[in-house]
Parts: C-alpha cells; sequence; structure tokens
C-alpha cells in the first residue's frame, strides 16, 4: 500500500496533465474529417466569419494600436541611451510585428474574445442539453458546431494579423512623427523584413488560428451543471488558449531560429 | 437551435441600423461601461473608509487570486522569457554581441512584455473567474439575499476582491520576473548557446532597477483595473447560464483593452 501510493499519484498527475492534450487532438482530427467529408454551408461559415473576424476589428485595433505606439516610445527611450539616432526604429518595429508581435498579441487577443466567446456558446448550449438534442436528431455537434468556426477561425486569423501589423506599424509611425519626429518615409523602411521573417509570421497565424477554436470547443464541450458551469469553461478556455499560443510561439521561434541556422 | 453569435454589444456595437446609428449606440454603450466603473471604483473607494472588510473573505480571495495563480504565471513568465532570447538570436547571429542579450531580455521583460503578459494571463485565469463567481452569484439572487441580510455586498464581497487583486497582481509579477529571466537564461543555453555567466552578468550590469519598478507599478494598476473589470460585468449579469458566458467574454476584453490602454499611459508618464 505504502509502496504504491507514489507511483500511482504520479501516474494519476501524468494521466490528468495529459488529458487536455489528447481531448484537444480528438476534436481537432474530428473536425477536420468533417470538413473534408462535408464541408460547412457557406452561408454558416461566412457568418461565423463575420463574428470572429469583423466583430473583432475594433477591438484588435485598440489594442495593437497602443501596443504599436508604446513599442515606437520604448524603442526611441532605449536607443536614445546609446546613440541618438532614430533611423532603425521604423525598421525593427516592423521586423518584430511581422514575426513575432503581431501574429502572438492578435492571437491572444482573438482567444480573449473569439475563444471565450465560443466556450460560452458551446457551454450555453451544453448545459441547456441543446448539444444532446443535436445527437438525438442525428446532428454530429463537431461537424454543425466546432467544424465552421475552426475553418472560419483559421481564415480570420490570418486576415486580422495582417491588419493589426498595419495598425500597429500606423500607430508607430503616428508616434514616431509626432513626438520624435521621425519621417514617414525613414520609419516605413522594409529592409530588415525578409522572407524568412514573413513565412514564421503566416506560420504562425496558421498554427494559433486552428489551436484557438479547438481549445475553446473543447472547454465549452466540458461545462456541466447550470451558469456555474459556463463560467468555468469560458475560464478554462482564455486560460488554455492563451497559454497555448504562447507555448506555440516558443516552439516555433526555437525551431526556425534552429532550422535556418 | 439557436446558433445566436456572442453578443459583446458594448464592444462591437449590435449589428443592424445604419452605420450612424451603430456608431451612436457603440459609443454610447462604451460611455455607459466606462461610466458604470467610474461608479464602482467610487462605491469600492467609498466603502473601504471605515476600514471594516471581512477578514475570514479577504484571506479566502487573497489564497485564491495570488497562491492559486501561481503556477499560470511562473508558466508563463518562463516562456515569455525564453520567446524573448530566441528573438534575439537572428540579431545575435549576424552580430556576435552576445553580452546584450540579458540587457534585451530583462528590459524588454521588466518593462513591457513581462507586466503585460502576465497581466493578460491574469486577467484569463483571475478575472474571469471572479466575473463568472458573481455572474453567478446575481443570477441565483444571493446577492439580493446579501441585501435582505442586511449585508453590504460591496463591503462583503467586492472590497476583498479588489485588494486581493491589488496586491498579488504586483507580487505575481514580481515572481514572473525572475522565473521570466530565468527562462531567457534558460532558452539561450539551450538554442543559442550562450553561457549561463555571460547572460547573468548582462542582466546585472544593466542597472534595470527603474524598470522593474515601473513593472511593478504596471502590476499594481492592471490589478486594479482588472478587478473593477471583473466586478462590474459580474454584478451587471442577467439571464441565466447565456449571460454568465457572455459577461465572462465582455469582461475579459474590456480588461485587456484596460492593460493595453493603461500601459501606454503608465509607460509615457514614468519617462
Amino acid at each position: 500500500m505504502e509502496l504504491t501510493a507514489i507511483p500511482r499519484a504520479v501516474g494519476a498527475f501524468v494521466l490528468s496533465a495529459a488529458e487536455p492534450p489528447r481531448a484537444w487532438a480528438v476534436l481537432l482530427s474530428r473536425s477536420a474529417r468533417a470538413l473534408v467529408r462535408r464541408p460547412p454551408p457557406r452561408d454558416r461559415l461566412l457568418s461565423q466569419m463575420f463574428d470572429i473576424g469583423n466583430r473583432s476589428v475594433v477591438f484588435v485595433a485598440i489594442t495593437l494600436g497602443f501596443l504599436g505606439a508604446i513599442s515606437v516610445f520604448q524603442g526611441v527611450m532605449q536607443a536614445s541611451r546609446v546613440l541618438p539616432d532614430y533611423s532603425m526604429v521604423g525598421a525593427t518595429l516592423i521586423n518584430v510585428m511581422t514575426r513575432e508581435f503581431g501574429p502572438t498579441i492578435t492571437a491572444l487577443m482573438i482567444a480573449t474574445r473569439v475563444g471565450t466567446g465560443i466556450a460560452a456558446e458551446i457551454g450555453s448550449m451544453v448545459v441547456t442539453d441543446q448539444v444532446e438534442a443535436m445527437k438525438v436528431s442525428n446532428t454530429d455537434p463537431v461537424e454543425y458546431l466546432v467544424a465552421p468556426r475552426v475553418l472560419a477561425c483559421l481564415v480570420m486569423t490570418f486576415v486580422l494579423t495582417v491588419f493589426a501589423v498595419l495598425v500597429a506599424v500606423a500607430a508607430g509611425a503616428l508616434v514616431g512623427y509626432l513626438r520624435f519626429q521621425i519621417g514617414f518615409a525613414t520609419f516605413f523602411s522594409m529592409r530588415l523584413v525578409d522572407w524568412a521573417d514573413l513565412w514564421e509570421g503566416l506560420v504562425k497565424c496558421a498554427a494559433y488560428g486552428v489551436a484557438i477554436p479547438v481549445i475553446a470547443a473543447e472547454s465549452g464541450f466540458r461545462a456541466s451543471g447550470g451558469s456555474e458551469g459556463v463560467g468555468w469553461a469560458t475560464t478554462r478556455s482564455v486560460v488554455n488558449a492563451s497559454f497555448a499560443v504562447i507555448f506555440m510561439d516558443f516552439i516555433i521561434a526555437s525551431v526556425i531560429y534552429l532550422v535556418t541556422g | 437551435m439557436t446558433d445566436a453569435g456572442p453578443k459583446t454589444a458594448t464592444i462591437a456595437g449590435d449589428a443592424g441600423g445604419g452605420a450612424v446609428r451603430r456608431t451612436g449606440r457603440a459609443l454610447l454603450d462604451a460611455c455607459d461601461v466606462v461610466g458604470g466603473m467610474t461608479l464602482l471604483q467610487w462605491r469600492i473607494l467609498r466603502a473601504m473608509i471605515p476600514p471594516t472588510f471581512d477578514y475570514d473573505e479577504s484571506l479566502r480571495q487573497l489564497y485564491k487570486v495570488g497562491v492559486l495563480s501561481v503556477g499560470v504565471v511562473v508558466a508563463t513568465a518562463l516562456f515569455t522569457g525564453a520567446i524573448m532570447v530566441v528573438q534575439t538570436g537572428g540579431y545575435v547571429r549576424s552580430t556576435g554581441t552576445t553580452s546584450l542579450v540579458g540587457w534585451a531580455t530583462a528590459t524588454a521583460v521588466l518593462t513591457e512584455v513581462g507586466p503585460v503578459l502576465i497581466g493578460l494571463m491574469f486577467s484569463g485565469r483571475v478575472g474571469a473567474n471572479n466575473t463568472a463567481e458573481l455572474g453567478t452569484m446575481k443570477v441565483t439572487d444571493q446577492l439580493d439575499a446579501l441585501r435582505l441580510l442586511g449585508i453590504d455586498p460591496i463591503r462583503y464581497l467586492i472590497v476583498p476582491r479588489f485588494l486581493a487583486m491589488l496586491i498579488m497582481l504586483v507580487l505575481l509579477t514580481c515572481i514572473g520576473d525572475v522565473f521570466a529571466l530565468l527562462g531567457g537564461a534558460t532558452a539561450g543555453r539551450v538554442v543559442l548557446g550562450i553561457d549561463f555567466r555571460v547572460y547573468w552578468q548582462s542582466v546585472i550590469e544593466s542597472h534595470l532597477l527603474d524598470e522593474f519598478l515601473m513593472g511593478l507599478l504596471k502590476g499594481f494598476v492592471f490589478g486594479g483595473a482588472i478587478s473593477i473589470v471583473s466586478c462590474y460585468w459580474g454584478l451587471r449579469v442577467e439571464g441565466g447560464a447565456v449571460g454568465v458566458g457572455r459577461a465572462v467574454n465582455n469582461s475579459v476584453v474590456t480588461a485587456a483593452i484596460a492593460i493595453f490602454v493603461t500601459n501606454f499611459v503608465v509607460s509615457v508618464l514614468w519617462s
């Protein structure tokens, strides 16, 4: 009894830690199969894209705009300690936004707004037995609810990231011009961006765009027991999706660094 | 089968109506939210004037908000520091300046990236939880029950939460900073092949006390913002489970906006 207690505890911990990733993998493969076998109808896909993309535009513009502005501000502050040459601030911002902060912070914002939305919606449907009703009427909830959201979120993550990078760089350029007199021609310099940076950003977009809706939907399906369950599911969704974004960011950046080295 | 989209009426505006009407309605909603939060803050501060908050509830909140968030914060911070180091990799490879990695990472982590990412995770872990909890109490009439017993919900429920988040996010930012630097050191060794000694020397010689203190101030401000935002949306919940989900969604969205806006303000005012 004493001897088996510790291995049993370790085993239980490993199993409980491995459970969410396993559930995500299952849900991902099921929605991918549903997408291939029976693509969602066009109007449902478009309405999901509207919900995920268009309704996030203002939110993403505010957050990434302030991020771009403060990045230029801090960049100039740090540059001025070494030597007062601000000509590289714009080029550096565009580089960092393209491969790192643009995709990652946008994805965190999508996890915050869209991910919690998906978890809350599916969670509400679970606790009001609508998902059970679907199963009874021979509708696959994954095919009906998850597959269109995954596809819409994947597409919209790319769109929102491009938009977010533009907003952040524009806000940064405005701060640079108004506060530090950096000319727009100097600021909008692409000389630090090459194809590898662009690819890094796009790979990140694709990974985040798939992961966020899958993780959020899985949290939603786990909701149980009224409003408390829905609250728990949304909380779990935003923590898991945000952490997944940060984790994947590290993995992708490291792999690209090591591969291109 | 209702497939209604998540309505974040205050942020995105309702569909329908002309563009002018939509913009106007979104602006009015935003004013409503900001005004409601200001009033809530005022009521919290007034409830704190004779400091008679509930001791047990405060301790419970400090534990729930702080101690139970350490895992999430540590994990986030480790990867944040690691990402920052890996991002400097390209410059290091082309210029060979390994001695600057510690400085660049520490500056970015302590001033901007650390507080903001820890704040966002805190908002997801604690703020969302808080909204869901208060919302569940609201829709199950527990707040009215408290009032019936002559207990002020602001004094009993909200003030302990406000204080707990204020204190705990500062402490968590402290812990997070340390673990971010540790994560950076590990990633520097494993991915970039930079010696620990070179990294830590660069961190220590950068004299970043000012940056560290600004990060703590940000933790303080974010903690206050997240607590007010999450309590506001929690107290406003209407309509059962669907309402709770929607309120959590609104709460994390508003908290993210608050974090980025106050981050900008603090950084500009500090320097």
